[in-house]
Parts: structure tokens; sequence; C-alpha cells
């Protein structure tokens, strides 16, 4: 596809999301495309790590958490403008990104796997116990509630994430990550600093978590401190992006919207949870068979049907 | 003087690698270093290039130190170099290979249109022009050596250290390495060249040394050095 | 405290220690051998746990003479997985392997807990044979039947299989196949059958936890990761690949949190605490307490 045809698709596509709260006036139905919304921007900053520099973060999870308590605390308890407060949970999740960051990337290989992992669990144990109690938004705010806002600043941050990530795919910067990806050593030997790129790559990933953090803290009614720490943040994130398509734009985008609809779909006839286990199956058959995911499928499809010429999207 | 190795020492546990070496590299040359297997050669340049830190020793590029400096330090510094075992961006086309050397290396190019055009004329260099947009997953070992060499050249170093570039080549392929080393020899980049193959090595080697144990054993022309007895002895006498 | 708090926590410490030790000691075998992060490893202790269940409330027979039972069926399972899943990762050079291996376990993490939740509702159980409640009392200290005869599984089981792993032909070839796999193969030692039993072996090990694990706490579908984890703090504790370091580190995890549990302040942070302190070694020593100067 030419550029155009790219510029013109994805214009339209927003106009729609722009569209969508005019649209369909059901809670259901808005809740479901301001969590379409969210998922992307989870799984594409995991992806600006995972899938383009090529380090697995097993603790998503902490960064979406602290975020969203940052958020929440700046903007209910210390009474601070929204904004302020959810460009708080991205500077926060930065910070203990930074933490866990600079000894990990130190050593190769599974450290940063284990410490991201573990790191997670800490505050999710920490939260539980400090934070027992529900944090509930106060009755003023509970009164005055309205999904669209929430729905435009979901859509927002999703729009700003998949920018940054292509303006990185194009860049320098993209250029150096993946190098990273693909053999550390070159990278080091072709004069990419990789120590600091993987900082720098999981600064922006954990930047960008952190600001869907503050979204869900301003989304959401009541939770429990800990449960912003369960690894299901971390685990949904993962699934989305390898069914979707490891270290491509598109991927998370498409993983989210199929990852929703298909959840919404089985949990109608299978039992609860039983949907985790199809996610698993899945998500195996492409780390085996698929490594291009759903993005992969498409494009062989494509290319059998129409017999183009192919094509790399990078 | 390009390069100056004084006292270099490296040891891995008991096993000595290097002791106490000593060379210098005038700017130009094309430095071949030959040396019988675990002689020391890789670990050598290991340590040039800033992968391995010497025990002892002093390493100097262009007058200045660059003993332990990381090795994208080296890299920017214009030191540059290619892998034994080739190590490509296999999921990355070749021109993405090639910018990644262009726009981090020495005097590197931010803006990705000049990058992107100085590449192409690199990847015409080495005779991969045509595959400019392929994966690189999908190249046979020749292709995957050039675009090594290719991204170590868009780094724009003064010196490049060559790790057996024609090891598993046919005869046909090695005449038109044999043209690509003397090529970037003629344009003005120093080169120290690691290889098997004697009669490549006789061929561009303006220089040649001989490594046995971690130490220089012999140094000269590549008439003199064949002829040390001292060499001989490291290849046959084993 | 008094002697006798002190010395009852340490006991109790102990016992648990033991399971930390054999899970971690499984854990450390997959990864030193052959570069796989299980993260799905304390799945296999979770199927043990609900094995043991199974065979004590249907068929009732005692868990500790079902261990031999379980622990072959937990190595079959470890076998299919790894035959299915795991082996054509193996080919793949280094950080690859690393990587598909480790997402492939986390696939497998994902699946287990749903159809052990499945096959056994999500409801906590208990193998509780009739001298479950009983012990004895040494020095003062209370010491139960049950964590007494856990604490003894596990010294035999590690036991054997350091002999295993130092007297056998199949011990030889394990090592080789550690140090470099390539120059084993050319040796004539059958790689690939070599990863195959050392998987499985893992997965029975942490099958055998699962039914101590079972015996002296209870099992759950989710039990899996917070096992996992615990492992991973014994694995760095004690060095990546350093299996009998892993069966101290496990015991000195255990005694660690005992003691921790007991304290003002700290005890509903135990948990916790045992991760921060991972952490700081992770960052500080990142070989281990039992590794060799890296």
């Amino acid at each position: 596809m030419s550029n155009w045809k790219h510029l013109s698709v994805s214009g339209g596509i927003i106009v729609l999301l722009i569209l969508v709260p005019l649209i369909f006036t059901r809670t259901d139905i808005l809740t479901f495309f301001f969590l379409t919304l969210l998922y992307i921007t989870l799984s594409q900053s995991w992806n600006i790590l995972g899938g383009y520099t090529g380090q697995i973060n097993l603790g998503h999870a902490a960064f979406f958490g602290a975020g969203a308590l940052a958020a929440r605390y700046i903007w209910l308890h210390f009474g601070l403008p929204l904004p302020l407060a959810i460009l708080g949970g991205g500077l926060a999740a930065t910070i203990f990104a930074m933490i866990i960051g600079f000894p990990a990337f130190r050593l190769r290989g599974i450290y940063f796997v284990i410490g991201t992992l573990v790191l997670a669990e800490i505050l999710r144990l920490v939260f539980y116990t400090i934070l027992p109690r529900a944090d509930v938004m106060p009755m003023r705010l509970l009164g005055a509630y309205s999904l669209i806002p929430r729905y435009y600043l979901s859509l927002l941050i999703a729009l700003l994430t998949v920018a940054a990530v292509y303006w990185i795919s194009r860049s320098r910067l993209g250029l150096g990550l993946m190098s990273i990806r693909e053999d550390e050593d070159a990278a080091e030997a072709s004069g990419v600093d990789t120590q600091r790129y993987k900082l720098l790559a999981f600064a922006i990933s954990t930047f960008l978590t952190g600001l869907a953090g503050g979204i869900y803290a301003y989304y959401s009614a009541a939770f429990r401190a800990g449960g912003l720490f369960e690894p299901v943040w971390t685990f949904d994130a993962v699934i989305i992006v390898f069914v979707g398509g490891v270290g491509t734009i598109l991927g998370p985008v498409i993983g989210s919207v199929f990852f929703v609809l298909l959840k919404q779909f089985l949990s109608l006839y299978l039992p609860g949870g039983i949907h985790v286990a199809v996610f698993g199956v899945l998500f195996i058959i492409v780390v085996l068979f698929l490594p291009g995911g759903l993005v992969e499928l498409i494009t062989r499809f494509r290319k059998r049907t129409s017999g183009g010429s192919i094509q790399i999207d990078s | 003087m390009i390069l100056e190795v004084k006292n270099l020492l490296k040891a891995f546990g008991g096993l000595v690698a290097i002791r106490d070496l000593n060379l210098a590299v005038n700017e130009g040359e094309i430095v071949g270093l030959i040396g019988p297997n675990g002689s020391g050669k890789t670990t050598l340049f290991n340590l040039i290039s800033g992968v391995l830190k010497p025990d002892k020793g002093e390493i100097r590029f262009n007058e200045i130190d660059i003993t332990g400096l990381k090795p994208h330090k080296v890299c920017q510094g214009g030191i540059a170099r290619t892998f034994q075992l080739t190590k490509p961006f296999m999921q990355m086309t070749t021109l993405q290979n090639v910018m990644i050397g262009r726009t981090y290396g020495s005097e590197p190019v931010r803006s990705m249109r000049q990058a992107e055009g100085e590449c192409e004329r690199i990847l015409e260099f080495v005779g991969l022009g045509g595959k400019r947009l392929s994966l690189v997953a999908t190249f046979g070992l020749v292709d995957r050596k050039r675009v090594e060499i290719a991204r170590a050249l868009a780094t724009k170093p003064r010196l490049l250290l060559l790790d057996e570039t024609m090891a598993g080549l046919n005869p046909s392929e090695m005449e038109d390495a044999l043209r690509l080393v003397k090529a970037i020899g003629d344009s003005g980049i120093t080169l120290i060249v690691v290889e098997h193959v004697m009669k490549v090595i006789l061929d561009i080697s303006s220089r040649l040394m001989v490594l046995n144990y971690g130490e220089i054993i012999a140094e000269g022309t590549p008439q003199e050095v064949v002829r040390d007895e001292k060499v001989v002895e490291a290849y046959l006498g084993e | 405290m008094t002697f006798g708090l002190v010395a009852q926590t340490f006991v109790n410490g102990i016992n648990i220690g033991a399971m930390y030790g054999l899970i971690a000691v499984g854990l450390s075998l997959t990864f030193g051998v052959m570069k796989i992060l299980n993260v799905a490893h304390g799945e296999f202790l979770m199927v043990g746990g609900y094995m043991a269940f199974w065979l004590f409330t249907l068929f009732d027979i005692d868990p500790l003479l079902g261990l031999p039972l379980i622990g072959i069926a937990l190595f079959l399972l470890g076998a299919i997985c790894y035959k299915l899943l795991f082996s054509g990762l193996a080919r793949f050079h280094e950080e690859t392997k690393v990587k598909n291996t480790l997402l492939v376990s986390f696939g497998l993490f994902l699946i287990f807990p749903q159809v052990a939740r499945w096959l056994w509702t999500g409801d906590e159980r208990a193998i509780t044979p009739v001298y479950s409640g009983e012990s004895f009392p040494i020095l003062g200290v209370r010491c139960g039947y049950v964590p007494l005869a856990g604490l003894l599984v596990a010294v035999v089981v590690i036991l054997a299989l350091h002999l295993l792993l130092t007297k056998t032909y199949f011990g030889k070839s394990i090592r080789a196949t550690t140090e470099n796999w390539k120059s084993a193969k050319l040796m004539g030692i059958n790689v690939d059958r070599t990863y195959l039993i050392t998987f499985a072996l893992g997965a029975a090990l942490a099958g055998l936890a699962g039914v101590l694990v079972g015996m002296t706490q209870s099992v759950a579908p989710d039990m899996g990761m917070q096992w996992t984890l615990k492992a991973l703090i014994v694995l760095v504790l004690a060095g990546i690949g350093s299996i009998g370091g892993a069966f101290f580190a496990g015991l000195i995890l255990g005694v660690v949190e005992a003691v921790s549990a007991n304290l003002p302040y700290i005890g509903p942070y135990t948990v916790a605490l045992g991760l921060v302190i991972f952490l700081l070694i992770l960052m500080l020593r990142p070989q281990g307490l039992f590794g060799k100067e890296g």
C-alpha cells in the first residue's frame, strides 16, 4: 500500500473512533471500545520493549499498577488536575522501571525476566497488605460519572502510543532497538550503546504503560490497590502482542480487538476462566508455528489472494 | 602509527590466551594475522574491540588509550570488526543492517534519508545493491558475510578487523571476497585480517604476523615469514 | 522469644524449606542443563498435589505410598510436554532458545491452572491421612509426623538425584551436555534423550514436592506461580545451575521466612520481604550465594 492509502485508512479509522460515543450510547458497547483501546496501549507499550528490543518483561503489571495508583492518589487524594495525575502515573512507572532496569540490564538473558516478574509480585503483595481496603470514588464523582470522557482519553493515549511506535519503527532509535533484539554483540560492535538503549526502551515502554494505568485509575469506580498489580495485566499484554504479531505496529492493535472479541465470545459458551487456557493454546501455537502472529497470517492470505509482490512492513 | 598494543595480557582461569603481546600497525597497512587454532587470534580481536578487558597492558588507537572501553565506544572511535561466526541482524533488511552502522558508528549520520543514500552506495560497493530490501535471514553464507562487512564499513572505520572472512567460501567466491578486501584497503582503511587460507593471506597482506600460544613469534613480509623456522615448526610441529 | 518458640520456628522453617529445595532443584536442573526457564514449573507441583489428592480420596492410597506413582506420572507428563513443545526449539542458538522456551512455558502456565480448575474446581484441597495432625515432642519442640516425613522424602530424593548425577553414565551425559551440547553430541551422547529425561526429571521433582505441599498445606489451581517464584528466588540465591546449592538455599529461605513471620511489624510482609532480598541479591551478587565468582 502507498503512504497515502495508509494515511487515509488510518485517518478514516480515527474519525470513526471519534464518532463512536455518538453512534453507540449503550454502556456495555462503549465499555468494550474503551477496554480495547486500553489494551492497545497496554500491549503496544509492551511491544516497544518485548517486540522491538527483544527484552521479555514479565512484570508489566508492576508499571501499570504503579501508574494507576500514583495517578489515583494525585488526582483523588491530593486533588490535583487529572492530566497532571495521568502524567504522574507515567512518571511513577518509569521511576520503578529504572530502579529494576539498571541492575537487571547489566546482565544479559533471563535476569531481566526474573527481575520484572518478581518486582510485580512484590508490589502486589505489599499493596494488598498496606492498602487492604477498596479505593472507592467519592459520591460526588460517581454521581456525575460518564464513560465518554474516559473513552476519549483512552483513545487519545492509544493513538499516542501507536504513533510513538510508528515513529520509533522508522527512526534511528528503532534501528538501534531492533539491533539489540537481533544480536547484542553485533549491536555493540556497530556502535550501539546496548545498555543505554535498553534502558531508554524500558523507560518509554513503562511511561506509556503508566499512562494506561492512569486512565484506569480515572475509569475504575472502585479497586483494591493490590489488584492493580495482578499478573493478568502482564499476561493479557503478552498474549495480545504475540497473537497479534510481535514487533509490528499493527500486531498489538489487531491483537487487542481479537482478544477482547474472542474473550467476550468464549465467555458466552465456556465456564469462566477457560478463555485463558484457549489463549494459552493460541499463544503456544503462535510461538511455535506462526511467529508473526495474525499480522503474518493476514499478509500471507492477502499475498495468496492478490498474488501481489512480497512486501516487508517494518 | 594507528594502533599500538603494549604488554597485553589476558588469561581465562589458568589458561593464558594472550601473553605479553606487543604490536604496532601503521596507517594504510593490510596486516595479516595467522596462527594455529587456539593461538589467540580471535581473543586479540576481542581485546582490541572491547568485548574482553585485558588483565594487563595497553591498547592505543590514534595515540589515544582505548584500553577497557566498551565495544560501542571502540566502534564509535573508529575501529570496526566482523565476527568469525557471522552475526548479521537476521530479521532485518540488508539496508537496515547497514543503516545501523551508519547511524551509530563513528561520524554517525542522524538524518535517516542521508544515511540511506550513503548506505546504498556501500551496498553497491560490497555487491548487495540488488538486495537492499531482502531479509538477511533468507541469505546464504556469502551474502551474510557481505552484509557484515557492509555494516562494518558503514561505521566509517579507520581500522577494520576482519575475522576469517574467507572461511567456508568456494574458490570463485573467495576471488570475489579477495577483490573486496583489496578494494577496502585501497579506499584507505587500515586492515587487520585473520585468515586460515594461506594463499589468500600471502596475496593481500603487506605485512604478516604469526601468533602462537598468545605470543607473536614472527613478523615481516609474507616472503620472510613463510621461510621462518619457528613458523614452520608452529604449523607442522604438532 | 523463648527457646521453645525459636526452635519451633526453626523446625517449621526447615520443613517448608525442604519443599522449596525440592522444587528449586528441578528448576535449576532444567535451566542449568538446557537453558529452559520454565515458568510453568510450579504447575507440575500443582498437578502432583492434585494427583495425590485423587489417589487418596478415590483409591484410598496413602500419599506417601503414592509418591513413586506420582513421580512416574509427572515424569511422563514432563516428557510429553518436552517432546511436543520444547524439543523443536532445542536446535536454535542460545538467545533464541532461551526466549522461545520461556514463551512456550509461559503458554503452559496459562493453560494448566484453568484445566485444573475445570477438573478439580477452584476449591482448596488438602490431603489428610489419619496421622496428619499428629506430632511428637523433642526437647520441647513439637515435630509433626507429616512435615518430618516430608523432610525425609526431600533429603532422600535429593541424595538420589545427587548420586544419579555424579555416579551414573546418565549423570555424566547430563554434565557433558551442560558443558557443551555440540561436543557432547560429537562424543556420541544422545543429547535429545538427555534433554528429554532432564526435563521430565524436573517435572517429577516438582510433582513430588506437590504431594508434600498437599499434605502440609493445601493445593489450589492457581498455586503454581507462587511456587515458581519461590523456586526462582532459591535459584538466584543459590546461583543459577548450582543443584546442591539450590537445596540448601531452599532450606535457608524456609527458615528466614519462618523467623520473619514471627517478628512484629515485619510478619505480614514476610513473602514480600523474601522477594525484596531476592531482588537485592540479583542486583548485588547475581552469581548467587553458592555460585562461583562471575
